[in-house]
This record gives structure tokens, C-alpha cells and sequence, in this order.
């Protein structure tokens, strides 16, 4: 298991658009992902849409990146570095 | 007979009703031998290949037809067809219990639509309805019915239905429908964006309109009240005929105006910002006709709710109104309200004389938490956008070096976790204490800004409730000494450089407007529905009339005289 901790800096936070590309790069790795709100402790299926969506993540959510399979470490690495570099200003 | 709702899209049409039910679709609970898992797989994996295609077709013919955002409603629908968790769970419950596929797609997708429904946000509880559509495009499609019979209407109508859903929409033929009246649905629901699509009336939360009304009964739909009247008498059909005629002519006319920059008819141009109270998708319609908001009211945020905003949801909101505007300045309110009146987590106290008590910026200093968490919120957002933030109710120079340092405060705490604000953002004060506009000079170097909240500065000046019926009479918002109070503020303001806006209803009063213009004021914010208008009026009156205007008034010694100057100075301007 592997797990890292990231601010969601985009100016829409993880809606929409940014969430269907999240959910779509999540999508590509073999682990199991989820990501998980430290502001509430919502925890969703980082391949799901609707689970991303539902936890109403918005710019300045601090949350945790966790995975578990073949490829965790590359997989949590990869989402924490989209989130930090999606900065729509 | 008559049923009420609430009004969802402007206009008056009378026509004949067309109950628009969606046949139910079945949904047995019934099962299949497990020999045909990999069969049923299957039919679930060509039957969601159906659904795309169908969704496919719908997106590009909405493109076709310009209207990309409707077009990107159908997007997100095959993103939640394809859905990762939605896909599974069907899939393990089809392997494991065997069964029927309509069965199945309706208990899973239920699930995930009660789980949207649970959102705080309002925006994603609407993705719920985006749930169902795609579930019904599915049980549709397994049951072979018909697409809705929408798309062919052979007469115009005005429908009526429970609720209208996405889907509903795209096959609608706007030429034949002549008003939308839902039994569901709020101000933001999808039969309330659709109606103002296409500039149709709409009512929204008629209760019980689909058993009361029959498809071929005569109605009237008033979308400008929320009257729905079922079989009208001929008189009053002859009277609502009337009403239509009058609001068609008038918005024909402003409606000319609404695209139009605002300057007077010698082209001194003016800025005509938007007062918004809740950021509805409706309130927000206006942004591409006005230069920003002047007053955002942020008091919906905190009122009939169990819980105070978190942080977190006033960032969202904040920040989707700041992106409605780009570039152009957005002046947030903190919040403004009474200890009397209702506020989540906090029992109203009892005041001898509110509006003389403790409100506006004096509640936030004594509750910092909340205006601390606001600010720190506006703050977050200021990236998103032209932010400017608005203290309402300040009646001292301490109220606002306090309120400052208030900002201040939360600038050094975002600062500490790392999290980014604009630089540069402007601070004012709402001028509505007579004290302080008074004081307008010594205001003008302490502000970056200020906004003229004629409503309450009235009141104050002039000792009157205006919600006390007993003394109704005395509040007069033309009383001359409002107009010398305006004056010198604007004076003030001008000489130090520094905006001022006007933002009460005296801003929008078609009578008001050219004293107005005429004492120096060069900003007003409004409602939606007043700004084509006021165009239409400015574009009417050079400033040299208007300082006319005002000169003449400023020698007035009391509201009768000032209100029939006016009205003959305007007669015959609206016809």
C-alpha cells in the first residue's frame, strides 16, 4: 500500500471537467485507488466519477491518495502530480 | 381554478395544457439461471453501447445546433454510463445474484442516485437527475419504448409534467411549446433553465398540478406572479391578454437596450454592475450584460439552514460566481444580518430596537469565527477572479480599521498554510449609517471603495421602520435630504478618487435615475431585471439634463414636491 497527501489547488476544485481527467488518468493503472477527504473523511473510488464527484472536493481540500496493487507507487504519484500541477489560477 | 408556484421564467401565455407522464417502465424482480451470466454480461455491455451511440447523436446534433453546453450535459452522461464503481457493482451483482438486467441497472444506479442526493452542494445534488436520465435511457432501451412523444407535438402547448429531466429537454420542439409548469422543481431545476432558454413562461413547485390538470384544458400560465388558472373565465383571459400585450411591448423595447454600454445620450458612459442574492444560474444569466457585481448578499449562505457555511462550501460558491465575471470586479458582502433574526446554531436574542443593534459588522466582530471563516473563504476564492469585499453597517473609523484588520488577519493565516489569495484586492464599506456618510471625506482616504445603500440610509435618516406599517407614510425615499445626503458623499468621493456605487432600490427607480446621474454618480448596481431599462433611460438624458434635474431638486423642500417634479419631467418617457 502506498499513500500521499495532496491540496487540491484548482480553481474549480475536482469538478466536472478536472474530475472526468482525474478519474480518467486513475483509470490507466491496475491498483486499487482511492482518494480520501481529510477534511471529512469521505473516501471515494479514484476510477469512479460519480464516487470523486459525490465527495465535493473543492480548491484548497487537503486529501490522501491511497493505492494498492502492481503499480501503487506509480499510480499515487502520478494522480498527486496532476492534482499539483492542474493550478487553473 | 387556480394553483400557485413559484415563478421560474418571466411572461404570461395562455394555450391549451398537454400533461406530459412518462410511461413507468417496468422493473420486475425477477431472475435469470445462472448458466446465462456471460449471455447477460454481454446483453449489458451491447445494450450500454446502444446508449452511447444514442447519446452520441444527442450531443453532436446539439452542437450542430450551437448550443454547446446542452451538448455537454450528454458528455458527462456517458461518462457516468462508463463509470467505473456504477460498472462493477452491475456486473458482481449480475455474476453473483442472478438478477434481471432491468432489475439490476435500477437498484444499482437508485443507490448511486441517493448517494448524490446526500450532497451538500447543490450542484452535485442535480447530477443525481443526471443518474436518472441515463437509467431511464437504459430501461428504455431494454424495454424497446418509444422515445418521448415530446419531439412530436402537433400544436403548441403549454406543458405540464412532474419534472422535466435533461433528456426531455433535448427532444423538446421549442416552437411548440408555450410555457413550462412543473409539480417539482426549484428556481434551478432543469424545466426552470430550460423554459429560460427559450424565453418561455415556467412555474416551478406547483404542487399536485398533474392530477388537477388534463391535457386540452384551457390555461393561463403568469410566469411574472406564479399563477397557474385552469379553464379562465373570458374576462379574465381578456385581462391577462391585456397584461401580455403591455410586458411584451415593454420588454421588446428594453430588451434592445441589454447588450447596449451604458452611457448617457451625450456618451458619458456609466457602469451598471448586477446585485446578486443567492448566485443562481438565473441571477448569474445576467453577467455578459453588466460591468460586475456590486452587491453580492451573502446572507442566503447562512439563513434557513441547520449549519453555518464550512469554509469549504463558501470557497465553491465564491468561487463560481468570481469565474461568471473574469475580469470584471465582484463585491462581496460579509454577511449582513440581525441577531434577531434566524441563524443557524445561534437562538435569536431579543433587541429592543434591531435595527439599531447588534448587525452588519457589529455581529461579525462579536462572533469572529463566522467573519474569520468568510473572509479566509473570499480569500481562497480571490484567485478566481476580480474580487472586492464589501462591510456593511459601519458607523466608525474603528469599525473599519477593525474590519481591516480583519483581512489582515486572514491573509497571515492562509499565508501560513500555503494556500494563494489575489494581491491587491480592494476593501470598502457599505455607506447606510448616516454617521459615516456624514464623515464621507474622511471615508473616501480610508476605503478603496464604497457602496450607497440607499434602503437602510433612508430609513436611518429618517427615523423610520420601514416594515412598520404604523408609520409607513414617513418613509420617503424622495425626501430631499436623502438627495443632499447623496450629494455630499458623492462630492467626497469624487475629489478623493475613489469609486462609489449605488446599490439600493433608488438605483433602479426610472424616476430617481436622472437626479442621480445628475449629482455625480457614475455607478449603480441592480437586479437583472431593471438593467436593460436603465439603459433605455440613460441613453434618454444628457448629463447637462440631468444636472438640471438635480439642482432643481436640491432646492426642494419636501418629497411631494420632489416626486411630482420628477414625474413630470418624465411623463410620457415610457410609452
Amino acid at each position: 500500500m502506498y499513500t500521499k497527501q495532496t491540496v487540491i489547488k484548482n480553481a474549480t476544485g475536482l469538478h466536472a471537467r478536472a474530475a472526468a481527467d482525474f478519474v480518467g488518468l486513475a483509470g490507466k493503472f491496475q491498483s486499487k485507488i482511492v482518494i480520501r477527504s481529510l477534511a471529512d473523511g469521505g473516501e471515494a473510488n479514484a476510477k469512479s466519477i460519480i464516487m470523486v464527484l459525490s465527495l465535493g472536493l473543492s480548491q484548497g481540500s487537503a486529501v490522501e491518495i491511497f493505492a494498492r496493487g502492481s503499480d501503487e507507487v506509480a499510480a499515487v504519484d502520478a494522480l498527486v502530480a496532476w492534482i499539483e500541477e492542474n493550478v487553473d489560477g | 381554478m387556480e394553483l400557485k408556484g413559484i415563478p421560474a421564467s418571466p411572461g404570461i401565455v395562455a394555450g391549451e395544457a398537454y400533461l406530459y407522464s412518462p410511461q413507468a417502465l417496468p422493473v420486475q424482480k425477477e431472475r435469470f439461471p445462472a448458466v446465462e451470466v456471460p449471455l447477460q454480461l454481454e446483453a449489458y455491455r451491447q445494450l450500454r453501447q446502444k446508449a452511447k451511440r444514442q447519446l452520441e447523436a444527442l450531443r453532436r446534433r446539439l452542437e450542430r445546433q450551437g448550443q454547446p453546453e446542452r451538448a455537454e450535459i450528454f458528455a458527462a452522461h456517458i461518462d457516468i454510463l462508463f463509470d467505473t464503481a456504477l460498472n462493477e457493482e452491475i456486473g458482481e451483482m449480475l455474476e453473483v445474484q442472478h438478477f434481471a438486467l432491468p432489475w439490476t441497472i435500477h437498484q444499482v444506479y437508485e443507490k448511486y442516485i441517493h448517494l448524490l442526493r446526500q450532497a451538500k452542494d447543490g450542484l452535485i445534488r442535480e447530477r443525481a437527475d443526471d443518474l436518472r436520465d441515463v437509467k431511464n435511457r437504459l430501461l428504455r432501451l431494454l424495454a424497446q419504448a418509444p422515445e418521448e412523444s415530446l419531439r412530436a407535438l402537433c400544436k403548441p402547448v403549454v406543458l405540464v409534467a412532474e419534472g422535466l429531466l435533461p433528456s426531455d429537454a433535448a427532444v423538446l420542439d421549442g416552437g411548440k411549446v408555450l410555457a413550462i409548469v412543473t409539480a417539482g422543481g426549484g428556481a434551478t431545476s432543469h424545466s426552470a433553465i430550460i423554459a429560460r432558454g427559450y424565453q418561455i413562461p415556467a412555474l416551478v413547485g406547483v404542487a399536485g398540478v398533474t392530477e388537477r390538470v388534463a391535457s386540452g384544458q384551457r390555461v393561463i400560465v403568469d410566469g411574472l406572479t406564479g399563477w397557474l388558472l385552469i379553464d379562465p373565465a373570458p374576462q379574465i383571459e381578456a385581462a391577462y391578454q391585456l397584461r401580455q400585450q403591455q410586458y411584451a411591448t415593454s420588454q421588446a423595447r428594453s430588451r434592445a437596450y441589454l447588450e447596449a454600454r451604458p452611457c448617457t445620450a451625450d456618451g458619458v458612459p456609466l457602469t451598471i454592475y448586477l446585485n446578486i442574492a443567492a448566485a443562481t444560474p438565473q441571477e448569474l444569466e445576467g453577467a455578459p450584460y453588466v460591468d460586475g457585481v456590486g452587491l453580492f448578499r451573502t446572507e442566503f449562505l447562512y439563513m434557513g439552514r441547520q449549519e453555518l457555511p464550512t469554509e469549504e462550501e463558501q470557497v465553491g460558491i465564491y468561487r463560481r460566481v468570481l469565474g461568471c465575471f473574469g475580469s470584471r470586479p465582484v463585491t462581496l458582502r460579509t454577511l449582513d444580518i440581525g441577531g434577531d433574526k434566524p441563524l443557524a446554531g445561534f437562538s435569536p436574542t431579543q433587541e429592543a430596537n434591531p435595527f439599531l443593534g447588534n448587525r452588519g459588522i457589529r455581529f461579525c466582530f462579536g462572533e469572529p469565527e463566522v467573519l474569520r471563516t468568510q473572509l479566509r473563504a473570499a480569500l481562497r476564492a480571490s484567485v478566481a477572479g476580480h474580487l472586492r469585499i464589501l462591510f456593511p453597517m459601519v458607523g466608525r473609523l474603528e469599525d473599519i480599521h477593525r474590519a481591516k484588520g480583519f483581512v489582515e488577519e486572514a491573509k497571515r493565516s492562509l499565508e501560513a498554510q500555503g494556500l494563494p489569495y489575489a494581491s491587491g484586492i480592494p476593501v470598502g464599506v457599505m455607506i447606510e449609517v448616516p454617521a459615516i456618510a456624514i464623515m464621507a471625506d474622511v471615508v473616501a482616504q480610508t476605503v478603496d471603495f464604497a457602496a450607497l445603500g440607499t434602503n437602510d440610509l433612508c430609513q436611518y435618516l429618517t427615523a423610520v421602520d420601514r416594515e412598520n406599517a404604523v408609520v409607513t407614510e414617513y418613509y420617503q425615499p424622495y425626501h430631499p435630504a436623502v438627495f443632499r445626503l447623496l450629494r455630499h458623499v458623492t462630492k467626497e468621493f469624487v475629489a478623493a478618487g475613489k469609486p462609489l456605487c449605488l446599490c439600493g432600490e433608488l438605483g433602479s427607480d426610472p424616476l430617481a435615475l436622472g437626479v442621480l446621474v445628475g449629482l455625480g454618480l457614475r455607478q449603480l448596481s441592480m437586479s437583472l431585471a431593471s438593467v436593460a431599462s436603465t439603459k433605455r433611460l440613460l441613453a434618454g438624458l444628457t448629463v447637462a439634463q440631468a444636472e438640471r434635474l438635480a439642482a432643481a431638486v436640491m432646492q426642494m423642500s419636501d418629497a411631494g414636491q420632489v416626486k411630482d417634479f420628477l414625474r413630470e419631467e418624465l411623463r410620457g418617457f415610457w410609452e
